[in-house]
């Protein structure tokens, strides 16, 4: 078995015109999550946070699935995850510091989920800001059908997501929240063919790269420091990013271009 | 705008009747050495005397307040050493600053650098602000008031935990458990604590300096001497032309113009 040994690229990232593109690659397991996963897609992931030639991140998979979650094999293979303690150490220490990073970096995140996100793979799936799926493309909750409770960030995502009646039947039954329910709960953007979902993914993420970033990164800072708090508390915290925003270059080209637009 | 000269650690903004002094060592994360601390505890000592001087802001600038001592410094010295360099005296101006004094912070306030913001009046958290005490990682406890005002702020379970975990608490945490007045946008932090220093510095100095000093009496002493002292404070504001002014101008529905006298 050579090609066990041989450098293998778990996780695949590139930047091009401020869209910086992380896809889970391990096609031929369905890019399930193994320990050198984790380190390459936690690495991708700081970079794209730190990098400012990246404006926009979308998170794919590649094959069928988005991805099938944590690499089961390896983890009763006992690589990494020995002990219950070692599970949760992985949560707390590799999955958790990726998923925050999702859910707080300050530019937008897309998952373009090109087929199904089991697991820990619908984690990273929902902890991205929007998500572009097709009609083979679900979310499953599978926990529950190998004895564990949810985790990866789900018991807080997905209530706020749907409701906690469909968040609870998805954690009980272990069954998929297939790609047209999700659509309409509002959780997949929107569904398009396979074959159409690459352009129409690039298409987003271009015309989000071309947005003005701080007044991205402003809703994104309001949205989650609202979930945080009281409505009177969202409103101050509103008023003094937008004063900020309001003494930007942003936002006197944006008037600029706005009363331009409208002599024209 | 005068920025003062003679300081190499600290940048001090005066413009009456507030003033900002910024701690100035971004390289080493604004780390407190003994030469910062000199120049610190100067300037507030200026400003404690400056009359046209009415609030102050303590901050480290956009990116960190404080991430603690100065680690090379400590490393190899004794405890008579330590002894000698009086922890408790040399932060008194500080402790001891009889005006308003509110400490804006973004990013790590760490050991020292978060003892610096307990000693603040008011603390204005951008939403980065981590505030912790790991002292214990290196052996040591904090050694500047952080064992005595971090419970004496939010009781005895979660101070426990700052200091024996190490483990920095975030801004909104902090602002749950009452630390932090408010969290703000991190590019704010620093402008919006000197418009509450300014909103401060209209008040009536001789009163808000009072109010100050009985609050702080509360953190020493015992109720029945805390009321008592309240009590001769309260008398003595009747004695001032502030205390006329404000009521007279109360009556007649003008805005009292006070002069610290």
């Amino acid at each position: 078995m050579a090609t066990e040994v041989e450098p293998h690229t778990h996780i695949e990232f590139h930047t091009h015109d401020g869209v910086g593109l992380i896809r889970f690659n391990r096609p031929e397991k369905m890019n399930a999550i193994g320990a050198l996963t984790r380190r390459q897609l936690g690495d991708a992931i700081k970079q794209a946070e730190r990098d400012d030639a990246v404006r926009v991140v979308v998170l794919t998979g590649s094959g069928r699935a988005f991805s099938s979650g944590a690499d089961v094999t390896e983890m009763v293979q006992g690589a990494g995850m020995r002990t219950p303690e070692d599970v949760g150490n992985v949560l707390r220490n590799e999955y958790m510091p990726m998923l925050v990073r999702l859910r707080t970096m300050p530019k937008p995140v897309i998952a373009a989920m090109n087929g199904p996100a089991v697991g820990i793979g619908a984690s990273f799936a929902l902890a991205c800001d929007i998500r572009i799926g097709t009609p083979e493309s679900y979310l499953l909750e599978a926990f529950v059908n190998i004895g564990l409770a949810p985790d990866g960030g789900v018991s807080w995502l997905l209530p706020r997501l749907v409701g906690t009646g469909v968040a609870y039947e998805m954690f009980f039954s272990g069954k998929p929240l297939l790609a047209a329910d999700a659509h309409r709960l509002g959780v997949i953007n929107r569904i398009v063919p396979l074959e159409r979902l690459e352009e129409e993914v690039r298409e987003l993420a271009n015309h989000l790269a071309s947005q003005p970033r701080n007044a991205m990164a402003g809703a994104k800072r309001a949205v989650n420091h609202a979930l945080e708090s009281t409505f009177e508390q969202a409103l101050e915290f509103e008023s003094y990013l937008q004063e900020a925003q309001a003494a930007s270059a942003e936002f006197a080209e944006g008037v600029q271009k706005f009363l331009a637009r409208r002599k024209g | 705008m005068i920025a003062a000269m003679g300081y190499e650690h600290i940048l001090l903004e005066l413009e009456p009747p507030i003033a900002t002094l910024t701690l100035n060592r971004p390289k080493v994360l604004n780390a407190l050495s003994p030469e910062l601390i000199r120049e610190l505890t100067t300037a507030l000592a200026e400003l404690d005397a400056d009359e046209n001087v009415r609030a102050v802001v303590l901050t480290g600038g956009p990116k960190v307040f404080a991430a603690g001592a100065d680690i090379g410094d400590m490393a190899d010295r004794g405890a008579v050493d330590q002894l000698r360099r009086d922890q408790t005296g040399r932060w008194a101006p500080l402790a001891g600053f009889s005006k308003p004094l509110i400490a804006a912070v973004n990013g790590y306030a760490l050991g020292g650098g978060c003892e610096v913001a307990l000693m603040c009046d008011l603390i204005l958290a951008g939403e980065t602000a981590r505030f912790g005490q790991p002292e214990i990682n290196l052996g040591i406890i904090p050694g500047a008031g952080g064992t005595q005002r971090w419970p004496r702020s939010i009781g005895k379970y979660v101070a426990m935990e700052v200091m024996l975990t190490g483990a920095p608490v975030t801004a909104q945490r902090a602002y749950e458990l009452g630390v932090v007045n408010k969290v703000v946008p991190a590019e704010m932090t620093v402008g919006l604590a000197q418009r509450m220093a300014r909103q401060i510095a209209e008040k009536p100095p001789l009163a808000a300096r009072m109010a100050k000093e009985a609050v702080l009496k509360a953190f020493d002493s015992p109720l029945t001497e805390g009321l008592a002292s309240e009590r001769k404070s309260f008398y003595f504001l009747f004695a001032t032309e502030d205390q006329k002014e404000g009521m007279h101008a109360f009556l007649e529905k003008r805005k009292g113009v006070f002069k610290g006298r």
